[in-house]
């Protein structure tokens, strides 16, 4: 373990009225970030228009989802977004470790976001609903998994920046690969902003 | 980024989070509601891109695209929305 001498007050990089050339990470990420937003945005537009033809079906169906679930697991990806951005105000403290431990947090709330999930899927299951059961639950199960994909995703990128955290890998001067997996992460929560509502609430 | 600043970012997506849940749960849903779900919806999203993503202070190009998103996916469900209505 490499010790890093913590700074007293966090470098804030945003202080003063200077705005930055680029996003915070690899600018790679952001050219993926923007590629993976796009596809969401068909997605959620898809779902909309095609809600236009079936207007009843739709909102008979939303009914039938638990959207104490979909809130819970609103809650879980804001709270792992929000222990993300503080492993990198850590960070940027040159505080390695409690930095690793808010990577550690965000990871577990997406543990929990998909045991809800786990929980919810399976009780649709269970009484026999499938992609094939109507065109809402089509739309229903196919936006959740692909964004499901994108926690795991998130925490796998995650976990890789956890285990250097702990070893000592990042400090206030060198956080660049944090960044670049923090950025990924606040994605997946964004869009899970917008569906939530879409799916669960608005009829 | 101030941690105490973090922090209220978090309460406040936390609160504004169950608003729409109440919203949907209890409240017959219109389209005044409809339109306010979506604005919380705007509301949460900035807040994510401006202080957990960090782009505040990051040139408006790399904020544009990311907001832009935000408020041109919104601005299409609303369409789509108001289109069922009629």
């Amino acid at each position: 373990m490499i010790a890093h001498t913590p700074i007293p007050a966090p470098a804030d990089p945003h202080k003063g009225h200077k705005h930055h050339e680029y996003p915070p990470g690899d600018l790679a990420i952001w050219v993926f970030i923007l590629a993976e937003l796009s596809a969401f945005f068909v997605l959620f537009a898809a779902y909309a228009f095609t809600r236009l033809k079936h207007l009843d079906l739709f909102n008979e169906m939303q009914k039938t989802l638990d959207s104490d679930a979909g809130m819970l697991n609103t809650l879980l990806l804001i709270t792992g977004s929000w222990c993300v951005a503080r492993a990198i105000a850590a960070i940027k403290r040159n505080l390695c470790r409690q930095s690793a431990h808010w990577l550690l947090a965000g990871i577990l709330t997406g543990v929990g976001f998909l045991i809800v999930k786990y929980f919810e899927y399976g009780a649709k299951f269970a009484v026999g609903i499938n992609l094939d059961t109507n065109l809402f639950y089509t739309f229903y199960i196919a936006l959740t998994m692909f964004h499901a994909m994108h926690v795991v995703l998130g925490m796998a990128i995650l976990l890789i920046i956890w285990k250097k955290a702990m070893a000592g890998g990042y400090s206030a001067q060198d956080h660049h690969g944090m960044e670049t997996g923090a950025s990924y992460w606040h994605m997946v929560d964004l869009v899970w902003i917008i569906l939530f509502p879409l799916v669960y609430i608005m009829r | 980024m101030s941690t105490h600043f973090l922090n209220v970012i978090w309460v406040a997506l936390m609160v504004a989070t169950l608003l729409t849940w109440f919203i949907g749960k209890s409240m017959a849903m219109n389209v005044s509601l409809v339109v306010a779900v979506l604005i919380i919806s705007a509301v949460k999203g900035w807040l994510i891109i401006y202080d957990f993503m960090a782009l505040r202070r990051v040139k408006v190009l790399w904020r544009g695209l990311v907001l832009g998103w935000l408020l041109l996916t919104l601005a299409v469900i609303l369409l789509a929305y108001w289109l069922g209505l009629k």
